[in-house]
């Protein structure tokens, strides 16, 4: 039987994903390196809850300076569905996925619906009053002491394979968010809403159904960042320079393209890694600083970068900047 | 019923506060299209600022009040020079300029981490302590002092807006660029004194707030949203409205407490802002733009 593929996927895409997780999958057995290991480990992480933040923040143009609270949430109520109601731990990222979509849906549904950046200013909101509210509601979070989860033998090497299925799958899903007729008509609500839903788009139903996804995948991500540590506090989980750190991996790599944020979290990760370790009182200062330059001098980040040394290398092909756009 | 009428002019009293903190963004947005994300972190540099002057200096808040603001009014031209004015304008525009003007706050942030720790700071003056009775209820000189500056900002700012030329240059920029490079009005120029004068007055804000409350860098953030609900609240640029506005956010906040467990009433700002965007959206007495 031959797979058939819709007509949106190039198979070079899609074989280039795949031979890319074959690759990663098989490393591990070459190295011993737990170092390395945990860093590639986050690494997949901060990829799948970059791309997740870019659905909104790129391909919307609906940036969320809140979304670690859609990860605390998913983290904590993964965190106690393993505790409390003995769930599994895939299906508990599942359910505090889910958990946290919704919670994104009842916040964002109505600020969604207003033209402007009225969605940008109340995710500052939202994030801040998330974090106070969860800190004391300690029933729920364990208050500032935290959440253990049992420890499991391990289940932390493990985590890695799960953590290239989590990027890949995310990376596919942008692939599809872009390329599919509903990336079209997602292009065609942040350009103009009231032309999109001039001529059919239904821009309410798909702006809920990208905040939605996007709220799931950070939340199974905040589940599986908890499964990883097995420990969890709400100052961490909803931390307002988490928030920032997937801002900062979308603006790096090129908001509203489709693998750049996922660039962005590779060299996010690996910056805080060597960077910001050494300076940790200057680390939200860099964070600003490389924001203001980016925004200033590429907009489209890498990616942009990227296309303007294709442009001068081969002027013929006719590059221009909005290809990153399709 | 004391205890009502108590409350009641403390809502008064931080009404004003509000209202000069709201503006600021307001008149930004009314003229730039632009949400100045930096208004939080400017809030906080004036914060720092009267409480550096006081420490260091023993300049009284009220007399640093003016040199804050001047000097926040020339930062906020040198932002809009150097940075914002080279953002490309309209809806292409407007998120880059949140993430730059976010950028810029968290420098902000930053500098004022290394220079003053993150330790909560308090500016106390000989007459913080004093309180005056008014009817039944004690309160507290320095709010009132506030609230009476606050007032002042206002009323000058009004008056600069409706009767001044370049005020009336202001607003019809606000209403149309354009029109206004046609009949020889330096668009430009009026963009950078906008974004100066909204500057101004959000360290304005800043300082006059940090002699009420506490304040770390992280001041501002709470007040950005408190300046925005205001501002959805009271509609673009009308002084009445942008005061009417607080008043309520004041009242609704104040007599929270009363209601709702304390750790929750910082979610009350966020409630009615959610509230607004989805009953009024235009604002309580519909759009208009400054004036």
């Amino acid at each position: 039987m031959k797979l058939q593929l819709p007509p949106w996927v190039r198979p070079r895409a899609a074989i280039g994903l795949l031979a890319a997780c074959v690759v990663l999958a098989i490393i591990p057995l070459f190295h011993d390196d737990v170092y390395t290991h945990n860093l590639l480990t986050l690494t997949f992480l901060g990829i799948a809850a970059a791309l997740a933040w870019n659905w909104l923040g790129g391909y919307l143009g609906q940036v969320s300076f809140g979304h670690a609270a859609m990860f605390g949430v998913g983290g904590f109520v993964a965190a106690q569905a393993q505790l409390g109601l003995r769930m599994p731990m895939l299906l508990s990222w599942v359910f505090g996925g889910l958990v946290a979509g919704l919670f994104s849906l009842i916040w964002g549904h109505p600020t969604l619906r207003l033209r402007g950046p009225y969605f940008s200013i109340a995710t500052i909101g939202v994030g801040e009053a998330t974090r106070l509210v969860c800190t004391y509601w300690d029933w729920f979070t364990g208050g500032s002491s935290g959440l253990s989860l049992p420890m499991q033998t391990n289940l932390k090497y493990q985590l890695y394979w799960y953590g290239i299925v989590l990027a890949a799958l995310t990376l596919a899903a942008s692939y599809a968010l872009r390329r599919s007729p509903v990336g079209l008509s997602l292009l065609a609500i942040k350009s103009d809403v009231d032309a999109a839903s001039d001529v059919g788009v239904g821009a309410t139903r798909l702006q809920d159904l990208v905040l939605f996804l996007s709220g799931v995948t950070i939340g199974i991500c905040g589940a599986f960042y908890a499964s990883y540590f097995s420990y969890i506090e709400p100052g961490d989980m909803f931390g307002f320079d988490r928030s920032i750190s997937w801002v900062l991996m979308g603006v790096i790599g090129g908001i509203g393209t489709i693998f750049g944020p996922a660039l962005g979290a590779i060299i996010f990760v690996l910056l805080r890694q060597y960077l910001i370790a050494s300076y940790p009182q200057l680390y939200l200062g860099l964070y600003g600083l490389l924001l203001v330059l980016v925004i200033l001098f590429e907009p489209l980040g890498l990616t942009g970068l990227f296309l303007r040394a294709v442009r001068k290398a081969r002027p013929d092909l006719g590059v221009s900047s909005a290809a990153a756009e399709d | 019923m004391e205890r009502f009428a108590e409350l009641l002019i403390a809502a008064v009293l931080l009404a004003g506060l509000y209202a000069t903190m709201a503006y600021g963004l307001g008149l930004i947005y009314g003229v730039l299209r632009i949400v100045n994300l930096n208004h939080g972190g400017m809030i906080m540099a004036g914060a720092y600022a009267g409480w550096y002057l006081h420490a260091a200096l023993g300049l009284d808040p009220y007399l640093s009040l003016v040199l804050v603001a001047g000097a926040a009014y020339l930062v906020g031209i040198a932002t809009y020079r150097v940075l914002v004015r080279r953002l490309p304008r309209g809806p292409a525009g407007g998120v880059q300029s949140l993430l730059l003007l976010f950028g810029v706050w968290l420098i902000l942030r930053n500098a004022a981490y290394l220079l003053f720790t993150g330790n909560d700071q308090t500016l106390r003056t000989s007459y913080s302590t004093l309180a005056v009775g008014i009817g039944s209820a004690l309160v507290s000189v320095n709010r009132i002092a506030v609230f009476g500056v606050a007032i002042v900002i206002l009323i000058v700012l009004h008056l600069l807006l409706t009767r001044t030329y370049v005020g009336k240059a202001i607003r019809a920029v606000a209403q149309n660029p354009d029109s206004c490079t046609l009949v020889g009005i330096p668009v430009e120029r009026i963009y950078a004194l906008t974004f100066g004068l909204g500057t101004a007055l959000a360290a304005a804000a800043g300082l006059l707030g940090s002699t009420l409350f506490p304040f770390n860098p992280g001041f501002g953030a709470a007040e950005l949203l408190k300046s925005f609900v205001v501002v959805v609240l009271g509609g673009l640029g009308s002084v009445a409205g942008t005061a009417i506005a607080a008043l309520i956010l004041a009242v609704v906040e104040v007599f929270a407490i009363l209601v709702i467990p304390a750790y929750l009433t910082a979610a009350v700002g966020f409630v009615l802002l959610v509230l607004v965007l989805v009953f009024r959206p235009g604002g309580l007495f519909g759009q208009r733009v400054l004036g």
